[in-house]
């Protein structure tokens, strides 16, 4: 890298949004440079297992064909766990629109970083930036190790950690109730064990969320993903549930994939990778500022996460972020001033794009998902109320005694009515 | 090493299926000061790979097999937090 030399942007992190924002960017040819601080691009991202496609067919020519899409998701899965069991609710179908798919993160940004390379965009791997040059109060490169860069304006792609982001003044830190530490097992299995266990045609996948036993009864839950021939476990906790139940984080993984309903769908597989990361969960109350003085915050670093308990959705955002960055560095430029004023145009723009239309949309659903009943008394009360309704003995009891019985001490049907209510207005 | 299978993997174990660059240097540091007057010690059960640990009244924290979440920075804001140098640390192949 040549000291001297000035680039149109510096795109720190070579994520979903970085890597967003180089390959709009370079398609329009604009000088521009990722540094990735991992080893090669991939290497520090971790997800659960899934990514909603339709943003990327939008931007993406030939993106179905193209990318490294391991299964298309055809089963959708709910599932209520206790200590023993589980009740599962499945959407199964042909998703004929193929809506999601299930790959690894390290796998589809190494193929997001060879389509910025294809269109003329430098990604150098093993760089970590480690500071702003900040002049005034505007932003004109980077520090990594010895080297300086300058630029027109810098992308702070950084990810979920904000650490540029608060030097810039752009956020605070997350609180610990903002965001949830996900660990996540990889499983090795075959192809064909997959299919047949999960009830899956070749090249179809199964997406399963879990509430309960798996986040140990706190904020959070456990997910499950079938690749190609690997299975995605894992648990998510909010930090401020961890921190409160005393939960051994290191343990929650392992506890959940000895669960008996886990450990039935995964027999004889041997994890083969152990990982974690944290995930914004404050939905659009965690977005920041997001823009000053030569400097645009994208992705995870921008709060960028919808999580509808039931469906979570992150990459495509951070993605389409970058690539509004991208817009909005491209009329800086024509008007020749990277101020905040003219950047806040990544703001107007993002408010009329999905990701914002989205996180404003479902605005209660944090609150909503802050309510422990959903993640300890209703997982439990489905489980023993379908266990009773089910076990055939000498006095079978119908469905309502059972449930006033169960609900006893624990909920009012008044409650119980108005969490419902709450969830179908909100979710 | 057991494979799995039935039995519990020791976070040990599991640290051990990931690849790293281990560099000579930590990329996070404890304040003894401050980890003597905390209570609550919650980076011995946040981290997800077990590295804080307690001795002699000492909060240890070994930076080998860090898998760079951030956890225990968003738990204690008092730990000097910091992702490891270029190119070192994990390399995750199934993020």
């Amino acid at each position: 890298m040549e000291m001297e030399e000035k680039f149109d942007a510096i795109i720190v992190g070579a994520g979903a949004s970085g890597l967003g924002a180089a390959y709009s960017l370079a398609k329009s040819g604009f000088n521009v440079v990722v540094l990735e601080r991992g080893q090669r691009i991939g290497a520090k991202n971790v997800y659960g297992g899934r990514i909603y496609s339709h943003v990327f067919e939008k931007e993406i020519p030939g993106f179905k064909e193209d990318a490294p899409v391991e299964r298309w998701v055809t089963s959708e899965r709910l599932t209520f766990l206790d200590d023993s069991s589980a009740a599962t609710l499945e959407l199964s179908s042909d998703f004929s629109s193929e809506n999601s798919f299930i790959t690894t993160l390290s796998k589809f940004n190494e193929w997001l970083g060879k389509k910025v390379e294809e269109t003329g965009g430098l990604v150098i791997s093993g760089i970590k930036v480690d500071d702003l040059i900040i002049e005034g109060s505007t932003v004109k490169g980077i520090v990594a190790g010895e080297e300086r860069l300058f630029a027109d304006v810098v992308i702070d792609a950084e990810g979920v950690n904000p650490i540029l982001a608060k030097k810039a003044g752009l956020r605070g830190d997350w609180n610990p109730h903002e965001v949830a530490v996900g660990v996540k097992e990889v499983i090795k299995l075959p192809e064909s064990v997959i299919e047949d266990r999960f009830n899956l045609n070749h090249g179809e996948g199964a997406a399963n969320l879990f509430l309960g036993y798996a986040s140990r009864y706190g904020f959070g839950g456990g997910f499950l993903y079938t690749a190609k021939d690997t299975i995605s476990i894992g648990v998510v906790v909010r930090v401020d549930s961890a921190i409160a139940n005393r939960i051994s984080v290191y343990d929650i993984v392992e506890d959940f994939r000895l669960h008996p309903y886990i450990s039935k769908l995964i027999k004889d597989g041997s994890p083969i990778e152990y990982s974690a990361h944290l995930v914004p969960e404050a939905g659009i109350h965690g977005v920041p500022k997001l823009y000053g003085n030569g400097i645009l915050l994208t992705g995870d670093a921008a709060g960028f996460v919808l999580n509808r308990g039931f469906t979570v959705r992150g990459v495509d955002f951070a993605f389409l972020s970058g690539v509004i960055a991208a817009e909005t560095i491209r009329k800086a430029h024509e008007e020749g001033d990277f101020s905040a004023s003219t950047l806040s145009h990544y703001e107007q723009r993002l408010k009329e794009s999905v990701v914002f239309r989205e996180l404003e949309n479902f605005r209660k659903v944090p609150n909503l998902l802050s309510n422990l009943r959903f993640f300890e008394t209703y997982p439990k009360l489905l489980c023993e109320i379908l266990k009773d309704a089910y076990t055939v003995g000498e006095d079978s009891k119908k469905i309502y005694p059972l449930l006033k019985n169960k609900m006893r001490d624990r909920v009012s049907m008044i409650t119980l009515i108005r969490d419902i209510i709450s969830v179908v207005r909100n979710l | 090493m057991s494979d799995g299978g039935d039995e519990k993997l020791s976070v040990e174990a599991r640290l051990g299926l990931v690849a790293f660059t281990i560099d000579s240097e930590p990329h996070i540091r404890v304040n003894q000061d401050e980890c003597r007057k905390c209570s609550l010690k919650q980076c011995l059960f946040v981290c997800p790979a077990k590295l804080y640990t307690e001795e002699e009244g000492e909060i240890k924290f070994n930076h080998e097999g860090c898998l760079e979440c951030g956890t225990c920075r968003i738990a204690c804001p008092k730990i000097d937090w910091n992702y490891p140098r270029g190119g070192f640390g994990a390399h995750y192949q199934y993020g």
